[in-house]
């Protein structure tokens, strides 16, 4: 891979480690073409949320170059960045109970002159299925009413903005099935209506499968797989995860993967103490 | 770029923009309020005064004030405007504060700033007399606030520096070093105490009692100028300081330099708690009850908090430091006793309110 | 000169006396002729003395100055008379507009007052502001009165005074110097409340009482009031404890005095010789020291006799 490939597209990173006390990860070679939709594979502790971190420059590298559009990523400043990239994170509390509107809004504190905020946080709130919270208290709402809020935060912030990133950390986890799914289509409409590239850490194999054109697999800290979604395989995804799957297909011909019952290739787990 | 917005409902702005607290109701209520109270303050006193002294006071003429006018001017006006400057500065401490920290607990108490602040005073005090060293007399009056002063803004170079250490970025570790200074402040005010003279004691109690006696139009005057100030300072970081509630992680994703944002913020604080620490010694409560009975009042915004608290605090400083001088006519009472009885039933009442979600 | 009201909680006026105070203003503000501040007016009308210390209360009372004595501090106790007078408060959080508003012609005080802006202001005022000297010996009391005596302009009555005192003094201290007995070792305790017990060290009132009395202060080990700590007592061996009888109330009576950790284990304790004499008078240092003198040597023997 040339330095010219490593620094082309959205977001590149080349040979990028980072050290989290005394653990390394990486190093991470990839690059993310604008209005790619990147789902970021990989068991729990195997280094997705320092990946993330890193993207979201709450993390440094330690050794190679991360750019964000040409530009070293360390070169912007917080403020320049914010109007490119949104992050919408794994937790979402916000202290004080501020009104959903305000927390909406917040998205574009950076912006010194933004005549449309309001309609903005309106737009951006209804996008995100929020718009009948918007006279709300933060904290008077459920878990799911939360997510969205939160979700209608980050489409605020990247409202008027085209080809920007968009870094997505397992929002959805802890959310039912349906709630999910409405969620992540208003994602993915967001992102592509705008250019948006995305980059979502997810637990759910399907929900990769099925809404992201390219899957990213991390393992002990590193990256192990980089492949269009239509070419992984089901070995690939039992490596990664070290647990044997069954897969299905639908009427659709989608695939389908659950772990499956018959665990007793496993060599490695816990199974086998 | 704005082809995502329609441009039909492009409205004047009153979620963002300049702050318009100003206009809202419950600013012109406590505006009122304090101008009420500022003019009751003024009435009332151990001296009696009459419209005539006011004639004489805002005629401006050359001949010396005497009576109700001499005390209306040199000593009961300056102390109102100084009891509102200092309840406006302590409760925009107190408001930033638990604004940084994300929590409604803290305040410049918590931090030890406040100690620090007290606790230089002490060694002062007592270090100074054991040393022997003769200060001039015109450097004596500034010597204990100053010392005061350095005390307050240290502490904070060291909470900041220690938590960026420690844990960084991170608000608990800021806390924590705040506790761990409170009781370093503490002991060594604690062990000040004990090694002090009488002598040396009786200005320590001027210390620990608060008062706002030493009031003068000079210092009133360089009070104000720092307000203002730190209002101006203000305008920029409250849009900041709301994104804080999202989480430090969250607020520098949003574009806020989350470090920069901090150091400010605790200079503010500094600077406000160590003036008032310095020329009132410790005067509890209001840092903490007066952001509170705002975000009461109208929600957690820190573009409208910041200012109302200082409101707030002024109308609660005033009205304790008036009853102060007036319940014992001709003695006067400690502050300190007053700011509590007021500002605690208060809260207490608030609190309830808040619990029925009304 | 007394370091009995060092602590801020007993100077704090109770609820009779603010009211009595409050009365005192309101009496005042109605029958008092238009302010009167500077110094032109000081003479052509009456003298009006503001006096902050109990002391120096005692010793304008003695000069026979009392009528014009307009306000004094919550220290001054005595005479009962003085506790009908307006209170300006306590001597370390005084006001200066309550002070203005009694138009004092000359504000007496002792180094105890404070603060220190709240005298600079009336002052500035125009109200001379004299500040005396506050020490625990004899000497000091006299030089007091002849301070206070040519301030109020009445130094002859200040010589009449210093005269008497001097023979009070001498009949007073004659017993004690001429005794041959050897000098009980008594422990001075000062309690504002059963939480807060110190012990009297060096250097402060109660010691120098103690010596003028021919006894031996049974802590020398620090100046000025520490907190007890039983083994301290223990080891100080005192042969007598001395309270102020505002502190003996405190701890509740010899009864409560000897529960106190570690003072059963001292002779004192053991023979129940637990005194208490009231606190302005033992330790005022004003014009009934030779009383004071007298009355405490009086007890002191009593007790070791008994």
């Amino acid at each position: 891979m040339t330095a010219l490939h490593a620094t082309s597209g959205l977001l590149a990173l080349d040979h990028v480690t980072v050290m989290l006390g005394k653990r390394q990860f990486g190093p991470f070679t990839l690059s993310i073409r604008p209005g790619e939709q990147v789902a970021i594979l990989g068991p729990s502790g195997a280094g997705k949320s320092t990946l993330l971190k890193l993207l979201a420059r709450e993390l440094n590298p330690a050794t190679g170059q991360a750019h964000f559009d040409q530009r070293l990523l360390t070169d912007w400043s917080l403020a320049e960045l914010s109007r490119r990239r949104a992050i919408l994170p794994q937790s979402h509390e916000v202290a004080f109970g501020l009104p959903v509107d305000l927390v909406i809004g917040l998205g574009r504190v950076a912006r010194a002159h933004d005549p449309y905020l309001n309609s903005i946080v309106q737009q951006a709130a209804a996008h995100a299925c929020a718009a009948h919270l918007l006279e709300r208290r933060f904290d008077t709402l459920s878990g799911g009413e939360k997510a969205r809020v939160q979700m209608a935060r980050v489409f605020a912030q990247l409202w008027d903005v085209e080809q920007g990133l968009l870094l997505v950390d397992e929002p959805l986890a802890a959310l039912d099935p349906g709630l999910q799914f409405e969620l992540m289509d208003a994602i993915c409409s967001f992102a592509s209506k705008r250019g948006h590239s995305i980059l979502a850490i997810l637990h759910d194999i399907n929900q990769a499968l099925q809404g992201f054109e390219r899957l990213i697999l991390i393992k002990h800290g590193t990256l192990v797989g980089d492949y269009q979604t239509s070419h992984v395989t089901l070995p690939l995804l039992e490596a990664l995860y070290e647990v044997r799957l069954a897969s299905a297909m639908t009427e659709e011909g989608e695939m389908i993967v659950a772990p499956s019952l018959k665990q007793q290739m496993l060599s490695n787990s816990c199974l086998d103490y | 770029m704005t082809s995502f917005i329609s441009q039909s409902s492009r409205t004047t702005s009153t979620v963002w923009g300049l702050p318009q607290w100003f206009a809202s109701k419950p600013a012109w209520l406590l505006s009122l309020i304090l101008i009420a109270g500022v003019w009751a303050a003024a009435t009332m006193g151990a001296v009696p005064v009459t419209w005539q002294d006011w004639l004489a006071v805002l005629k401006n003429s050359d001949e010396p004030l005497s009576g109700g006018a001499y005390v209306l001017w040199h000593l009961r006006l300056p102390r109102i405007l100084f009891a509102v400057l200092i309840g406006a500065a302590l409760a925009l401490s107190g408001a930033l504060a638990q604004g940084l920290f994300r929590n409604p607990l803290a305040d410049p108490g918590l931090l030890g700033v406040t100690s620090g602040a007290a606790c230089a005073a002490a060694l002062t005090i007592v270090l100074l007399a054991s040393s022997g060293i003769e200060v001039p007399a015109a450097l004596r009056y500034w010597l204990l606030p100053a010392t005061a002063f350095c005390g307050a803004v240290t502490v904070c170079f060291i909470l900041d520096s220690v938590a960026r250490w420690l844990t960084a970025d991170s608000i608990a570790g800021l806390l924590l070093t705040g506790i761990a200074l409170n009781a370093l402040a503490a002991a060594v005010i604690g062990l000040c105490t004990y090694l002090a003279t009488d002598e040396q004691l009786r200005t320590l109690s001027f210390w620990t009692l608060g008062s706002l006696a030493g009031a003068n139009w000079a210092l009133a005057g360089v009070l104000l100028i720092t307000l203002v100030l730190a209002l101006w300072a203000l305008r920029q970081l409250t849009h900041a300081m709301n994104a804080l509630a999202l989480g430090e992680a969250a607020a520098a994703h949003v574009g806020v330099n989350v470090r920069a944002l901090r150091m400010r913020v605790i200079m503010l604080v500094a600077v406000l708690c160590g003036f008032a620490v310095a020329w009132c010694g410790m005067i509890g409560f209001i840092g903490l009850v007066a952001p509170h009975i705002v975000r009461l009042l109208v929600g957690p915004d820190q573009r409208r908090l910041a200012p109302l608290a200082m409101l707030v605090g002024a109308i609660l400083l005033l009205l304790a430091d008036t009853a102060a001088r007036t319940v014992a006519i001709p003695a006067e009472i400690p502050v300190g006793i007053f700011t509590a009885l007021l500002g605690a039933p208060f809260f207490l009442v608030l609190l309830a309110r808040m619990r029925k979600g009304v | 000169m007394s370091h009995v009201f060092n602590n801020p909680k007993e100077g704090m006026p109770h609820a009779r006396r603010i009211f009595l105070s409050q009365l005192g203003a309101a009496v005042a503000a109605v029958c008092l002729p238009q302010l009167a501040l500077g110094n032109e007016a000081g003479k052509k009308t009456a003298r009006r003395i503001v006096s902050v210390g109990g002391g120096l209360t005692e010793i304008i009372y003695a000069l026979g100055a009392e009528k014009e004595l307009v306000g004094v501090d919550t220290t001054s106790l005595y005479p009962e008379a003085a506790t009908k007078l307006p209170s300006v408060g306590y001597a370390r959080a005084l006001s200066s507009e309550g002070i203005l508003a009694l138009s004092p012609t000359l504000v007496l005080a002792t180094e105890d007052a404070g603060p220190p802006a709240v005298l600079r202001q009336v002052g500035t005022a125009g109200v001379p502001v004299s500040i005396l000297s506050a020490n625990d010996k004899f000497e000091g009391v006299i030089e007091r009165i002849q301070h206070v005596g040519s301030l109020i302009e009445r130094a002859a009555q200040a010589s009449q005074l210093e005269s008497q005192l001097r023979q009070d003094w001498q009949r007073a201290r004659a017993p004690i110097l001429a005794r041959k007995t050897s000098a009980p070792r008594v422990l001075f305790i000062l309690s504002h409340s059963p939480a807060q017990i110190m012990v009297g060290g060096r250097k402060t009132s109660a010691d120098a009482m103690i010596a003028y009395a021919g006894a031996r202060n049974a802590v020398d080990g620090f100046d000025g009031f520490k907190p007890l700590t039983p083994e301290a007592v223990i080891a100080a061996q005192p042969d007598i404890v001395l309270f102020t009888e505002q502190g003996m109330g405190v701890v509740g009576g010899v009864d409560g005095a000897l529960k106190l950790p570690g003072l059963a284990q001292t002779p004192a304790g053991q023979k129940r010789r637990i005194v208490a004499l009231e606190a302005m008078f033992m330790l005022g240092f004003g014009p009934r020291l030779p009383q004071a003198l007298s009355a405490l040597d009086q007890l002191l023997t009593k007790a070791m006799q008994g």
